[in-house]
């Protein structure tokens, strides 16, 4: 009997000199922030992810909406929080625009990627009954008149604001950029022709494109959309620009590396669940997994780009 | 009569679904109870249920979103009335006068009224949308900016009118909220004003000032009251169904506020919230005693319900037929159609048109289901007046509490419901109007932005003011409410006067 309870106490020993992050995570519900209000986009991507996420982890993630301020309280709450993998964000490309525009008090290396789950480009989307068969009718029609095309984004220092900004420096054109509360309110306005053309991703007219009301002229990116295959690149057309909006898992910074690697593993196998993967094309979603050190790489990319164009342009007053 | 007929079939196709009614019952007692709890929204109940109709098939998961939607339009009436809490924003409007019947012994009608009026004004607008949604869906596209800032100011206008003790002091009320609604993001600009650095102030913080005006403000008098009177007599919840002379009097209000919500459910970005409102004060100005207002009113109800109620079939209107979201909720909703492959827009009636049909059956029978449940509930929820107010303010603290936490998981939220119910006490003291400040939390950043926005949009020019009809119509029209309750005092004054004149004559 000694001899077993040697070994009990021997174990037991064991266990507690164990790191609290080891093996053993996660030991308790994970909280996943999601900076939005419940309903938007972001929310439902990081619910439909965290559902199939749960039937591989040993306790569960809880998604926990946390929206305000273009999604700085939400990001800046796990910022902030302490770095043992109970509080993970599901992140946006604002996380590379907000310190820039000097209204978040966090900076992008306060977080530390886990995987990219899905992207957006912009493109450039005009009525169907417009003149502008062509980028190159809209970037002369542009160039002819400068100011005077009305593009719709999403708001001033939005991921399509910063979009609209930086075709317009790639074609030499400028435009009279209208920010509005979100990308379906610009479209919306699109529609009844209060103004030319908006500067929002295909998924978010991809339903009045199908329905012959508005037709895309190029999508920001340097591969075609997976939704518009017909439609050209920016690079294809000769514009060097590239933009989009992206949502993916961030931790923060100094959380350990086993943990992070645990949640990659996690993330994976999400990313490559066919379900999930049906899920996000039913909810118009382009995938686009990227393990944590090629989403770092592209988090940098993006934070270097949005510097030196909110530097560029002088966005209060504007 | 070709719709007639595919409505018919489409309840024929309801009627074998019986899968699609069961979720379309439970969805609109789930949002009744959403409604009715303080700081759950009903686009924030749509949300939460929308992963679990993942599964479903398009007519039941859809049925069970519009149920909920429905549901929560009307729930929020119930803690209003009973409670003095406003369940939703669209409900702040019958706040005063409900409860107020409640403290004369008239919860019971009140609630009936309410829910009578919500199935009346919900009904009617799901019936224009089956024989005149594709028709009249193009009104929607003709508000850009300059309408929807000229909505806006309509919207502010009505301030003075559902200010029934005075004017003046509701003025001051909405200029504070004009106020207040300055903090947070520069529409336009994106830039942070007067946040003190804190980015929980990036937005205005609506329900937690709203829940704080109305509720805990209510609370913090009751403790005044408390140490004087110590034997308290509790509220009677009263008869339940108001009688025929009572509902002849009502039936042009409630008419007359379905076919104004149905118009603002069309309108982009405008919602029940501001359709309660608008309904209150064009009550008041056809109101042969506008006194009464504020007093405890049921026209105030059944025309407030009417049309909060019927902005649901407004907005539903031009989501599915031209795509176009009317607020938060059909915007939740739109999401949820693309995910059964049902893309709204002009071409869903063409390929879908069945499934439309049976959708548009089932909303009747959402409507159908609310006021049943809504009436057989009344009895029991309206059990609540009768606990005594030692133990019911205590309970309302919590659920204020808790409610405004909910609302972002957030503290702050909590904090700031406290100092604005702080705030609301003296207001209260002090005869000042806490409506006013909920309005122009509402309007004050929807006109600004739309002003500025529409300003861009011209390049800096002014015309928009009076080129644009429906702008023009909609600034007449805030011209002529703003006006209004001052001609009609001054018109007071002057008989009064007159009256006294006569009277020391004789």
């Amino acid at each position: 009997m000694k001899f077993k309870q040697a070994i009990a106490g021997l174990l037991l020993g064991l266990l507690g000199t164990l790191p609290a992050t080891a093996q053993n995570y996660p030991a308790r519900n994970i909280e996943v922030i999601v900076p939005t209000a419940a309903g938007g986009g972001t929310d439902l991507l990081t619910r439909s992810f965290v559902d199939h996420a749960n039937k591989l982890l040993a306790k569960p993630m809880g998604v926990v909406n946390k929206p305000g301020g273009g999604g700085a309280v939400g990001l800046t709450d796990v910022a902030r929080a302490r770095p043992n993998g109970y509080k993970l964000a599901m992140g946006f490309v604002e996380i590379t625009i907000l310190p820039h525009l000097g209204i978040a008090p966090f900076k992008v290396d306060d977080f530390r990627p886990i995987a990219r789950i899905n992207a957006e480009p912009a493109a450039i989307t005009v009525r169907a009954d417009s003149s502008w068969q062509t980028l190159e009718d809209f970037v002369a029609a542009a160039k002819e008149k400068p100011n005077t095309i009305r593009v719709g984004s999403s708001g001033t220092g939005s991921i399509y604001h910063l979009a609209a900004v930086a075709f317009g420096k790639a074609a030499g054109a400028e435009f009279n950029n209208v920010p509005f509360e979100g990308a379906n309110p610009a479209v919306t306005t699109l529609i009844g022709g209060h103004i030319e053309a908006v500067s929002v991703s295909p998924a978010e007219v991809s339903t009045y494109v199908e329905a012959g009301q508005l037709r895309l002229l190029g999508v920001m990116d340097k591969e075609r959309s997976a939704l518009f295959p017909e439609i050209p690149t920016m690079s294809e057309l000769g514009y060097d620009v590239s933009v989009g909006t992206w949502r993916g898992l961030l931790a923060p910074k100094n959380t350990p590396d086993d943990v992070i690697n645990t949640l990659r593993e996690v993330s994976r196998k999400v990313a490559e669940n066919p379900e999930f993967q049906a899920q996000m094309k039913r909810m118009n979603m382009t995938e686009a997994y990227l393990d944590a050190p090629e989403f770092a790489k592209a988090i940098a990319q993006d934070d270097q780009q949005f510097g030196d164009l909110i530097s560029n342009i002088n966005l209060v007053g504007n | 009569m070709q719709q007639l007929e595919s409505l018919g079939a489409g309840i024929m196709t309801l009627g074998s679904h019986p899968m699609a009614i069961l979720l379309a019952i439970v969805g609109v007692a789930l949002g009744i109870l959403v409604g009715a709890t303080p700081g759950l929204s009903v686009a924030m109940g749509v949300a939460i249920a929308l992963p679990f109709t993942f599964g479903m098939d398009p007519v039941s998961g859809i049925l069970l979103i519009c149920g909920i939607f429905f549901g929560g339009v009307y729930g929020g009436s119930i803690t209003s009335i009973l409670l003095r809490i406003p369940g939703t924003p669209a409900s702040a409007a019958i706040t005063i006068d409900g409860n107020e019947m409640a403290r004369r012994g008239e919860g019971g009608i009140a609630l009936s009224i309410a829910a009578i009026s919500s199935y009346i004004g919900g009904t009617i607008s799901v019936m224009v949308m089956v024989f005149l949604g594709p028709v009249i869906a193009g009104f929607a596209l003709n508000f850009s900016a300059a309408e929807t800032f000229a909505l806006a100011v309509f919207g502010l206008s009505v301030i003075a009118g559902i200010s029934a003790e005075s004017p003046v002091k509701g003025i001051i009320a909405g200029i504070l909220g004009l106020i207040v609604a300055t903090v947070g993001l520069d529409p336009m600009a994106g830039m942070p004003r007067f946040t003190g650095g804190m980015s929980e102030l990036y937005e205005v913080p609506l329900i937690p000032v709203m829940i704080g005006l109305f509720a805990m403000s209510e609370a913090f008098r009751a403790f005044e009251n408390s140490k004087g009177s110590v034997k308290e007599t509790a509220m009677q919840l009263g008869r339940l169904f108001p009688g025929m002379s009572l509902w002849r009097r009502l039936s042009t209000s409630i008419l007359r506020s379905t076919g104004i919500g149905t118009i603002i459910g069309m309108v982009p970005g405008a919602g029940s919230d501001i359709a309660g409102f608008v309904a209150y004060n064009e009550a008041r100005r056809f109101s042969k005693t506008p006194e009464t207002f504020g007093k405890g009113e049921p026209a105030v109800i059944a025309s407030c319900e009417a049309s909060a109620s019927a902005c649901t079939g407004g907005a539903l209107l031009t989501m599915l037929t031209l795509g176009i979201p009317g607020d938060a909720v059909t915007a939740i909703m739109l999401g949820a159609l693309t995910l059964q492959g049902l893309q709204p827009g002009p071409l869903l009636f063409e390929h879908n048109s069945d499934l439309v049909f049976t959708l548009f059956a089932g909303m009747l029978l959402c409507y159908l289901a609310m006021v049943i449940m809504g009436l057989l509930c009344s009895r029991v929820v309206g059990r609540v007046v009768r606990v005594p107010r030692s133990i019911l303010t205590p309970g309302i603290i919590a659920l204020c509490t808790v409610g405004t936490y909910a609302l972002n998981n957030s503290m702050f939220d909590v904090y700031l419901m406290l100092i604005a119910g702080g705030v609301g006490y003296f207001m209260q003291k002090w005869g000042f109007p806490a409506s006013p400040v909920i309005l122009a939390l509402i309007m004050g950043p929807m006109a600004e932005a739309n002003f500025r926005r529409a300003l861009s949009m011209s390049g800096g020019s002014y015309d928009f003011l009076y080129t644009r009809p429906i702008t023009v119509v909609l600034l007449l029209l805030a011209l002529f409410t703003i006006v209004m309750p001052f001609l009609l005092s001054l018109k007071r004054k002057l008989t009064s006067a007159k009256a006294g004149s006569v009277a020391t004559n004789t």
